[in-house]
């Protein structure tokens, strides 16, 4: 009875956190002089309902007609109907950031270390795909004497479109590993706050790939700097062009295997972190260090690894949006701090893995139905507003289970206790 | 006399642990007396003080100072009230000087400029009216524990408290500083104020208290005058039922030696030498006590044995190998076990459930995983061994283990630690904070470990648990073996010389 009590309530804070969260930001709208119902009505549609999307209820039911028979009206569950390509196929792409960064700040938050090094690991991981992707095969083809890779052998290419892609993400996460394992080694061989090194690390590293993107590989005079487009090969082709052409839903998005790997990844961290000795190690240690030194267990060694999964999480996702979403590195990327918004997912989402793939999902939706939306004076950035109050109202933890107590004493008061049998001194 | 205090009826349920910590709850206080209020942990005796004192307000009964209702709801109301608490952790800036913490909130002041000079006289003054002797320009954080209580009964003193709480004030101090404590309680009770004392320990209760009362699981069992009871009855009003106050034990049969320490040389905290030059050994089927008043490097000489802290110099061999250099993990390996002094932090990690908790020390090995992999089943078959043999209420597989009590959380650690017959137990104090029927299955358990072949080093600052424990006994002082002797040779008073770092004759000093 308690423990299911406990899930309702890790469970009903952030549900709660997020309506409260809506209703506070319904005042800045209205601030801004739009009327809020509406505004979230198009913000809803835009980030998850299906095309042509009207009211809340289209978010659930979605009815619409062929174009050919306008009589002919049809009920759909709005999430899979795919009437020209659905809105959260593009969402998806932006989930899958949110996801694997996610995993990586859970990931350091379960060894007990505040690492927010993800935006950091996150672009050098990017900077490391966007080169490799057309270094690489470009070295291949002048290894192999292939002029045109166009008139490439297609065996050759096919060989190629599952090894660059293979390649080019191990080196991102290999980089995102390194980087974050840096500031591991300076916590425990050092004492430096991990809170504070992440932080200068990830500094550094944008500044760092926003001089690689501007100097050395930069591929052209355009206003905006930008690398070289990565070659074919090493494109992590969207479903809409293979895998799944023929599904109307994903039209219009880039996604395509980086969503499965980041599910594949969030289950993988699931069991890592719960069924393996390593990740019981790290978790101990973050519980308390003194009892996981008491016990013999190699916290030092717990904490590195950690740090070591984190980074190539990062890495990965900074590899997943270069060769699949953007397909080369353009001057901007590096300081969107994309990477950050991760931590705030794993804090919503409690650190739980499922958690992290709804959460994931509704921080997506939000921020890029803001971008969408073209309602009144609106500002783009609503969905960060309404975010940043969530996260807020979400840290109001300890008043929300005093709330629930208290109502809940309310309606079933305390039992008496039986008088037990008294002792008599002699 | 009249009543100073009288509570009524007091009831309070706790929502969070869905404990009822008082139920229906008298209390009557008589006026310039010491009054005990002893229980085991949980019993409800500080729920029923902090009520008192505003900290907790009560679901219903009412609250009677010097014979008239009063309303207290927060601990500036006790405050009005003549009522001073002195909690069993002090709430003093360390940063502070004595005079700044007892002058803290009701500093004398003009237009909101203090002078210090005024603060230090008339901490000075307060101090020499009762005889409470203090330096109020010292920093709190540069004086002793028990300077640091007498700085605490001082500032409720100042804010003129009449009855005064003392949350078992004895529980950090030395036996020097609780004799001197004794004398300061004396003295106040004899300038007309009351003092209820919460304690644990019966003895104190005898030494000091001139009536007693008695709660168990949230119910008042009774007030007693102290002259007119026993030891062991307080004991059984406490526990319920018959408590054996002595271990029963056959004399060791002590096999070869397991542990041998020789010139042990360790640096504390801060790189300061803390054990100085030791020299022990523990056989198979004996206890060796080591008393000593705590900091005298005991805790250092844990942390070396076990690995958790580097020897600077000399040689720790264990069954005849030298482990002076092993990790933790390998001296665990080989058969050590471990029951650190402190369990909630160290023994156990409170946020994760039962079963990670007992696996802890084996959690690499076949059954419990297998090539990284957790197995689950045999690692609830050890929680619910471990839950069934060492009887820890409660407790559940598979659930968490914040909200047990201090004797379940020890006896969930000697389970885990004691599981697998261990060639070598080392323990630091087993029953500190513990209630007494606790600390009667720790005993009965180290007793049976020890019959099992088990050699057992024994810490203990509580000399009572060293003597009824130990089949010899070292005493430590100042980093140093100030002297071993064996258990039937040994009596309180030399052992207490060996702890002020006296010694004794020759011939009664039996060098190990």
């Amino acid at each position: 009875m308690t423990r299911l009590r406990q899930v309702f309530e890790n469970a009903a804070i952030p549900i709660i956190a997020v309506l409260l969260g809506l209703l506070v930001s319904a005042l800045f709208v209205l601030f801004s002089g739009n009327d809020p119902i509406q505004t979230y009505q198009r913000l809803f549609c835009e980030g998850f309902g299906p095309r042509g999307c009207e009211t809340f209820s289209d978010l659930v039911i979605f009815r619409a007609a062929p174009e050919d028979n306008p009589e002919a009206v049809q009920t759909f569950f709005a999430p899979f109907y795919g009437g020209g390509g659905h809105p959260l196929s593009v969402v998806i792409e932006r989930t899958t950031i949110l996801i694997l960064t996610a995993l990586s700040a859970t990931v350091a938050f379960q060894a007990g270390l505040f690492s927010i090094g993800m935006d950091g690991q996150l672009v050098l991981g990017a900077l490391t795909a966007a080169f490799f992707g057309y270094w690489l095969p470009g070295q291949i083809y002048a290894l192999t004497g292939v002029a045109d890779p166009d008139a490439a052998p297609e065996a050759m290419k096919t060989i190629m479109h599952f090894f660059v892609p293979l390649v080019c993400i191990s080196l991102a996460m290999g980089v995102g590993a390194i980087y974050s394992w840096i500031a591991g080694y300076l916590k425990v061989k050092l004492n430096v706050n991990e809170l504070i090194s992440t932080i200068i690390l990830n500094a550094l590293a944008v500044r760092f790939v926003h001089y690689m993107v501007n100097n050395p590989l930069r591929a052209d005079t355009t206003n905006t700097a930008r690398t070289v487009r990565i070659d074919d090969t090493a494109w992590l082709i969207p479903f809409n062009r293979a895998l799944l052409p023929d599904v109307e839903w994903f039209s219009g998005s880039r996604v395509g295997v980086g969503i499965l790997m980041a599910i594949i990844a969030a289950f993988a961290i699931g069991f890592y972190l719960w069924r393996t000795t390593a990740g019981y190690e790290q978790r101990m240690t973050r519980g308390s260090g003194l009892f996981a030194r008491f016990a013999g267990v190699a916290s030092q060694r717990a904490a590195l690894r950690a740090m070591l999964i984190s980074g190539a999480l990062s890495g990965l996702a900074g590899a997943i949006q270069i060769l699949g979403v953007e397909r080369r590195l353009v001057d901007g990327f590096a300081s969107a701090g994309i990477g950050f918004d991760g931590v705030l997912v794993a804090v919503l989402a409690r650190e739980s893995i499922v958690g992290i793939l709804i959460v994931g999902l509704f921080f997506a939706g939000l921020e890029q139905g803001a971008i969408n939306l073209q309602f009144g004076n609106v500002p783009r950035q609503l969905g960060g507003i309404i975010i940043a109050f969530i996260i807020l109202l979400n840290s109001m933890e300890d008043f929300f289970r005093r709330t629930f107590t208290r109502i809940r004493l309310k309606l079933r008061p305390p039992p008496a206790r039986k008088a037990t049998s008294e002792v008599k001194a002699t | 006399m009249p009543n100073a205090i009288e509570m009524r009826q007091i009831r309070k349920y706790f929502e969070s642990t869905g404990v009822v910590a008082c139920d229906n709850v008298d209390l009557s206080v008589t006026k310039g007396e010491i009054h005990a209020l002893v229980g085991e942990n949980g019993a409800g005796k500080t729920t029923l003080m902090s009520i008192l004192y505003g900290l907790v307000s009560p679901d219903s009964g009412e609250i009677l100072v010097n014979e008239k209702p009063a309303h207290i709801s927060h601990p500036n109301d006790a405050i009005r009230a003549g009522i001073g608490m002195v909690h069993q952790h002090f709430k003093l800036v360390p940063n502070f000087t004595i005079a700044e913490n007892i002058m803290l909130g009701i500093e004398p002041n003009q237009m909101g400029f203090i002078n210090s000079g005024t603060e230090a006289a008339a901490v000075r003054k307060l101090s020499e009216s009762f005889g409470l002797p203090v330096n109020p320009n010292l920093r709190v954080s540069e004086i002793s524990v028990g300077m640091q209580q007498r700085v605490e009964i001082l500032k409720a003193l100042q804010r003129n408290a009449q009855v005064l709480i003392l949350d078992e004030p004895t529980a950090v101090l030395t036996p020097q500083e609780v004799h001197e404590l004794y004398n300061v309680i004396r003295k106040l009770a004899e300038n007309g104020r009351t003092i209820l004392l919460i304690t644990h320990k019966l003895l104190e209760v005898k030494d000091v208290a001139n009536r007693v009362s008695v709660m168990r699981r949230g119910q008042m069992i009774g007030t007693h005058n102290v002259a007119d009871v026993t030891i062991r009855d307080m004991a059984r009003m406490m526990v319920g039922r018959e408590v054996i106050l002595q271990v029963e034990k056959q004399p060791a049969q002590p096999g070869e030696v397991v542990l041998k320490v020789e010139n042990l040389l360790v640096a504390g905290t801060g790189g300061v030498p803390a054990v100085k030059g030791v020299d022990l050994e523990v056989r198979a089927g004996e206890i060796l006590g080591v008393a000593g008043v705590s900091g005298n490097g005991q805790s250092e000489l844990v942390e070396a044995i076990t690995g958790l802290r580097t020897a600077d110099a000399g040689q720790i061999t264990y069954r005849g190998r030298d482990i002076t250099r092993s990790t933790v993990r390998d001296r665990r390996n080989m058969g050590m076990a471990h029951i650190p002094e402190d369990r909630m932090v160290v023994g156990l990690n409170l946020r994760t459930n039962l079963d990670e908790n007992v696996v802890v020390t084996r959690y690499r090995e076949a059954p419990y995983s297998k090539n990284g992999i957790f197995n689950r089943k045999p690692i609830r078959e050890l929680a619910q061994r471990i839950v069934d043999a060492f009887q820890v209420k409660s407790a559940r597989v598979g659930e968490g283990i914040a909200t047990l009590s201090g004797g379940n959380l020890q006896k969930i650690v000697l389970g885990r630690e004691l599981n697998g017959s261990p060639k070598l137990v080392i323990i630091n104090q087993p029953t500190r904070g513990l209630d007494v029927g606790s600390i009667e299955f720790v005993h009965k358990t180290l007793v049976a470990a020890r019959d099992a072949g088990a050699a057992i080093l024994l810490i203990s600052v509580e000399l009572e648990e060293i003597f009824s424990l130990s089949d010899r006994i070292a005493v430590m002082f100042d980093g140093h073996i100030n002297g071993v002797l064996a258990r039937e040779d040994a009596n309180e008073q030399d052992v207490g010389l060996l702890m002020a770092g006296g010694s004794l004759e020759s011939e009664k000093v039996a060098v190990s």
